[in-house]
């Protein structure tokens, strides 16, 4: 009977060490920032705080780089 | 919310250094220092290919997971920049880089290393925008202006595109299929594994 209570016991303790290697540690967790806050980019006096503006005036000079539409936009004027 | 990426397409490069040179120029970056470099393939060969290559600003970027000083950190545009009034210079942020990004200008006599430069998208860093010392450590800041970085709008055959990842992309596909290439060498089969389908193109893979 104490010979079996042992076996089970051990039998746990395995279990649980076989188990603790699934374990795994989260390796994407967000790491704390340290330094100065940064201003945002729109707070200036040229946007004043306006994100929309501010997005609007990239994606508008991002259209720059795209020489199908700049060329298209002169054939038609 | 913008994610401001870099693509270089290589058929268009023709290596005039344009992009390195705006970049030094912009920002008057010290000597020894290469925010933006051009990395050539098979130069001299017929069918080289050109690439400008900097800091991509990675989604999941592994010089912000190895810092031990947690310098890095990320805009609301998904730009990563550092704080160099926190950087000791330690170096494991150029290891990691896979695009070697981080640069460490001489500080001294034995090879003494400064703190870490790379490029900023032009965005500046964590100082007031438009002031003297933001230009000082990080350069100028183009983003708060409502500009794109230097190095992209300097570009003379657009073969380096800035913007909002979708954006350029878009423009980029546009690209590829006008060149008449088709539109399945496009997308996830094209980029992991895919580019057998190039071999029965004109100037694709032999």
């Amino acid at each position: 009977m104490r010979r079996e209570t042992r076996g089970a016991r051990a039998a746990f303790v395995a279990a649980a060490l076989l188990l603790a290697a699934c374990h795994e540690i989260p390796q994407d967790a967000a790491k704390p920032y340290a330094g100065k806050e940064d201003t945002k980019a729109y707070a200036g006096d040229r946007f004043n705080g306006d994100k929309a503006k501010y997005e609007k005036a990239l994606a508008d000079r991002a259209q720059n780089e795209n020489e199908y539409l700049r060329t298209h936009d002169a054939k038609n004027q | 919310m913008a994610r401001m990426k870099f693509i270089c397409d290589a058929e268009r490069c023709i290596e005039c250094n344009g992009c390195t040179t705006a970049c030094k120029n912009e920002h008057e970056v010290p000597w020894g220092v290469n925010r933006r470099r051009l990395v050539t393939v098979n130069d001299g060969v017929p069918g080289e290919r050109s690439i400008s290559v900097a800091c991509m600003h990675c989604t999941d970027a592994p010089c912000m997971a190895v810092c031990p000083v947690d310098c890095f950190y990320r805009t609301e545009d998904q730009i990563v920049l550092h704080d160099k009034d926190l950087c000791i210079g330690c170096g494991y942020c150029f290891y990691a880089c896979p695009f070697g990004a981080p640069q460490f200008p001489q500080a001294g006599a034995f090879g003494l290393r400064g703190k870490m430069d790379k490029c900023t998208y032009c965005a500046g860093g964590p100082e007031e925008n438009f002031s003297v010392e933001e230009f000082r450590k990080y350069g100028r800041n183009r983003i708060a202006e409502g500009k794109l970085p230097a190095c992209a709008e300097m570009c003379s055959t657009k073969a380096l595109l800035a913007g909002d990842a979708p954006v350029i992309t878009t423009i980029y596909k546009t690209r590829v299929v006008t060149r008449g290439k088709g539109d399945q060498i496009w997308g996830w089969a094209m980029a992991y594994g895919g580019s057998d389908q190039l071999k029965d193109q004109a100037g694709g893979k032999t």
